[in-house]
């Protein structure tokens, strides 16, 4: 029965149909129409944007460097983030300071941050060449190469996330029981065999939690890629949503990039779900 | 296996402790015979675990020395120490087998497969933990995995002692009663010493062979179960240890005895007197189990009202108030045959009451 109580839930429940639930379905219908520059509006024209996203080459290349690109910063950033939440766990002299220093890079706007970045790699003005010049290398082509472009995205991502992963995975340190530590010094374990032992097994749940909310993040990378590189040169580093972005808000296709959107929606999900499964099953143990 | 001394040992956790309450244990000689089993006891934050850390060698005590075998250990690292811990909560390597927890210790001590084989096979046959060798440890009962705990400990050839910090508190009731008497089992078969932390004065009178009572970072008696049980050192140790608690009974002094209105039980006035203002309390300790409640009043000492009775199966509690208003508990077996209101005698044997001068035992006159 619907009674007065239930008039209280509706201010959310219209939110999120506003904000959620319509753009979704509208998106839905979008990708059945041929929706673009010459024929705005909603017509029919079936499943045809759907046939023309399987054969379209750019679309399943873009995904294939976004999941490189993704596994490769998540790794690092989790791999220097906890190396850099390791060193500040223990009682070290300014590592407050050392706390606060770490963060600065997650607070800015990667807008900006991709901006300075991009000068920074500049490649007749930027300083990296200039230093590196004085150590007699060449030239490194950073904005123009294919490869150069690509790692230059990726130092640019590890540097603005790690922060974010050191945060997370301090904050697992610090909540760490003090017994197994106890237990591990008795047993005789030293250092190297107690971070294995019994820091990584019992971080292994805020990892999993830290490795799925940044994979989400940065499959979703967008900013850096538009200001950085533009998805440049050529294709070497765009990504499914600067494509997409290109789709829908350049060549404004919009039937076509609901179609992709949707699309990639899927693939996420399900690739999404499948490691944060083997992720539990391989850190955690949950087997059965 | 050692005889462990502690030497005036204490410990502060403050770097310049200015009096004798700074101190997380105040300095203590004791001696731990090899092969015995030992209980720390005392309420939360009395020092038990402190003095098990430093024994560990977990926390290096601020004051005294710590011997195993006439061998100063105070400053020997824990992992050099011979020393095996059981914690509370059960502490297993999560990503191991059964198998693997049990040889861990032996790898880092580097040891060789075929001897760490032989040492684990030994050691789950005395734990019955057979059948679980190849399992995955975390998939285990917690008192599994407690026993998983203590083989870390026993799989070693080296141990001293092992260190029990309250390893029953997560079990469930009935397995904690059979893993008390496995504990045992193992103290007989390998005759390795074990010192155990608890509260609970049950588990630590059924596992003990000496039990120390501790308050405030202060020992108050180290003793057998039975010494605790019938000459408490203090008012505490009397209160502690027993359920319920030993009764006491405040006396006065009278024509050169103790007595009080409330029951006809003198003492002898203990020859010097203390005068002025230094007037000492004196008290007469009777543990419950010891009152006898007659339905003749003519031969006791006193007689009661039932204010209260407690069933605990065979045995029942029963709460007397006396005429002059003093309450006491007494034990009894006939308490299923009483009702509230019901006045009876009480009898105690005179060598049951102890003399207590201000909260200590007064050995002379009993």
């Amino acid at each position: 029965m619907l009674s007065s109580k239930h008039f209280f839930l509706l201010p959310a429940l219209l939110t999120l149909v506003a904000i959620i639930l319509f753009p979704l379905l509208f998106t839905v219908r979008v990708s059945f129409s041929s929706w673009d520059v010459f024929q705005s509006g909603l017509d029919f024209i079936g499943g045809s944007n759907y046939v023309r996203v399987f054969a379209d080459d750019r679309f399943w290349q873009s995904l294939q460097r976004l999941s490189l690109l993704s596994i490769i910063s998540v790794s690092l950033q989790y791999t220097l983030g906890f190396a850099l939440a390791l060193a500040v766990w223990k009682q070290v002299r300014g590592g407050r300071l050392l706390r606060v220093l770490f963060l600065i890079p997650m607070m800015t706007t990667p807008v900006v941050m991709s901006v300075i970045w991009r000068t920074v790699f500049h490649e007749s003005l930027g300083p990296v060449n200039d230093i590196l010049s004085a150590f007699g290398v060449g030239p490194v082509p950073w904005l123009s190469s294919a490869t150069g472009a690509f790692i230059s995205v990726l130092i640019v991502e590890v540097w603005q996330w790690t922060p974010f992963m050191f945060l997370l995975l301090l904050a697992g340190l610090v909540s760490l029981p003090k017994e197994p530590y106890l237990a591990a010094a008795i047993d005789g374990a030293g250092t190297w065999r107690t971070f294995w032992q019994v820091t990584f097994p019992l971080m292994a749940p805020i990892t999993i939690g830290a490795l799925i909310i940044r994979l989400i993040e940065a499959s979703k990378i967008m900013d850096t890629v538009y200001v950085l590189t533009s998805g440049g040169p050529g294709t070497a580093t765009e990504t499914s949503s600067y494509y997409i972005y290109i789709r829908g808000l350049r060549d404004f296709q919009i039937g076509y990039s609901a179609a992709l959107s949707l699309v990639y929606l899927v693939i996420m999900i399900i690739s999404l779900t499948i490691i944060a499964k083997l992720l539990l099953r391989t850190l955690v143990g949950k087997d059965e | 296996m050692a005889k462990i001394v502690l030497e005036n040992l204490g410990h502060s956790y403050l770097s310049n402790p200015k009096g004798e309450h700074d101190f997380a244990l105040k300095p203590v000689n004791l001696t731990w015979e090899d092969g015995k089993t030992y209980a720390l006891l005392g309420p939360s934050g009395c020092g038990k675990t402190t003095m098990l850390n430093i024994i560990s060698g977990l926390v290096p005590p601020s004051h005294g020395r710590l011997l195993f075998d006439d061998q100063d250990v105070t400053s020997v690292p824990t992992s050099a120490r011979n020393i095996a811990q059981v914690f509370q909560f059960p502490v297993i390597y999560s990503t191991k087998t059964v198998r693997q927890n049990l040889a861990f210790p032996l790898e880092c001590r580097g040891m060789t497969p075929s001897k760490i084989k032989q040492r684990v096979a030994e050691v789950a046959t005395l734990l019955d933990l057979d059948y679980a060798l190849d399992m995955p440890a975390r998939k285990l009962s917690a008192d599994q995995k407690q026993l998983i705990s203590l083989g870390r400990g026993l799989v070693r050839e080296d141990v001293s002692a092992i260190l029990l910090d309250e390893p029953l508190t997560v079990i469930d009731p009935q397995m904690k009663f059979m893993l008390r008497r496995k504990l045992r089992e193992i103290n007989r078969q390998t005759g390795m010493t074990m010192i155990l932390v608890t509260h609970d004065q049950s588990e630590a009178m059924s596992f003990a062979d000496e039990i120390v009572v501790m308050k405030d970072g202060l020992v108050q008696q180290s003793g057998t179960p039975e010494e605790l049980f019938s000459q408490p050192q203090n008012d505490f140790v009397g209160y502690f240890i027993g359920s319920p608690p030993m009764n006491m009974i405040t006396l006065e002094p009278n024509l050169g005895s103790l007595s009080t209105e409330a029951i006809n039980l003198t003492k002898p006035l203990p020859a010097a007197m203390p005068v002025g203002n230094n007037v000492s309390i004196y008290q007469m300790g009777i543990r419950p189990e010891h009152i006898v409640m007659v339905d003749k009043e003519s031969d006791s000492i006193g007689k009661g009202t039932i204010i209260k009775i407690e069933h605990l199966g065979v045995d029942g509690v029963v709460t007397l108030k006396l005429p002059t208003g003093v309450i006491i508990k007494a034990k009894t077996r006939k308490h299923t045959e009483m009702t509230l209101g019901d006045t009876f005698g009480i009898r105690v044997c005179k060598k049951n009451a102890l003399l207590y001068i201000d909260g200590t035992l007064s050995s002379s006159l009993n």
